[in-house]
């Protein structure tokens, strides 16, 4: 099976987006974490001012493996900036329908995503992994990626919202 | 301490650029910058910006030995979480070493916390280098978790030689 599509996500695939969305959370045993719903979706990627892009990957009706669902493939993508080195393109889920993997699909998404940072003159493409996704992380360095953790030392840092009111509150 | 916490403006770049420099020899790694003054007037005041800055100002009669009054920032831009939603990465923070323990980092800080919540933000997230004790130690006051150590995360990067590879379907 190699008839498959790339393209820019549109509005209506937004239902597809979520379902992908929660589906990488699930393989991350992390599904009770998304509280996204197709409302924000649609008002944060295809509004005035988008928080994030997206590709999809389609495939033709004659393809579909599993019943009713012609997107099989996604990732989310944003710009992001290093004050030492400029643009950088972060990105943020990357992920394809376990019916479909071995064809290609993800090298060619991630193909796109690059050619992408390139052409907007991105120095680099940034993203994270949890450790213990060591097929995830074999994949990527297999394509020159680094762990800047490791190497590096760099730990991501996080404020919910409850702490972010109080820290907004104090003057 | 007398301290006024502002947007930065176009010409706060000169400031910006130079406390970049300094935050870079900090973390030991100021040959890295490729950013130049300029690079920080397009990327950041332009139509469609890349960042966004705010700047901590002393009065004329507290300014710096070397006669600074702008003596912290910080360089922040909008990112999002496919599981939360909006968010805020908050990129670089900085305050003169002769300014610091007087509440500017914390007043920073909390600037980025109300901006990010105005514009709809579930969280705030950023990094720190595992040897910058003093840096883990504000952060954990703030109530800002770990996500590298309790959820296993690390920061991956694909850049130079790796991206364009990538872009072309090499592997």
């Amino acid at each position: 099976m190699a008839n498959f599509n790339l393209r820019k996500a549109e509005p209506k695939d937004v239902p597809d987006i979520l379902r992908l969305i929660k589906e990488l959370a699930k393989y991350e045993e992390m599904e009770d974490q998304v509280i996204l719903t197709e409302k924000d979706l649609l008002e944060d990627g295809f509004g005035d001012h988008p928080f994030y892009h997206c590709v999809v990957a389609d495939v033709p009706v004659e393809h579909q493996k599993v019943e009713g669902y012609s997107v099989i493939g996604f990732a989310m993508y944003y710009f992001t900036y290093d004050p030492w080195i400029g643009k950088l393109l972060y990105l943020e889920d990357f992920y394809v329908m376990r019916e479909y993997r071995g064809f290609g699909i993800g090298s060619e998404i991630l193909k796109t995503l690059s050619d992408t940072a390139v052409k907007n003159r991105c120095s680099s493409m940034h993203f994270i992994v949890a450790e213990s996704n060591k097929a995830s992380i074999d994949f990527y360095k297999r394509r020159g990626a680094s762990d800047l953790s490791l190497q590096e030392g760099w730990r991501l840092f996080r404020i919910d919202k409850e702490n972010l009111l109080k820290m907004s509150a104090e003057e | 301490m007398d301290f006024t916490i502002r947007a930065a403006t176009l010409e706060d770049c000169k400031d910006i650029s130079r406390m970049i420099l300094e935050l870079a020899e900090h973390e030991k790694v100021s040959d890295q910058i490729k950013i130049t003054q300029r690079d920080l007037e397009q990327d950041g005041f332009s139509k469609n910006p890349f960042f966004h800055g705010i700047i901590a100002e002393v009065p004329e009669h507290l300014k710096s030995r070397d006669g600074h009054t702008k003596v912290g920032y910080s360089l922040y831009f909008y990112t999002y979480s496919s599981w939360k939603g909006r968010a805020v990465y908050m990129e670089d923070l900085y305050v003169m070493p002769e300014f610091r323990g007087k509440g500017i980092g914390q007043a920073l800080m909390a600037k980025v916390s109300q901006l990010g919540l105005a514009a709809g933000c579930n969280q705030l997230n950023f990094t720190v280098l595992d040897w910058n004790k003093s840096s883990l130690d504000f952060y954990r006051k703030q109530g800002c978790w770990d996500v590298t150590s309790e959820l296993g995360y690390h920061c991956m990067r694909c850049e130079g030689d790796a991206l364009e590879h990538l872009a072309q379907g090499d592997l």
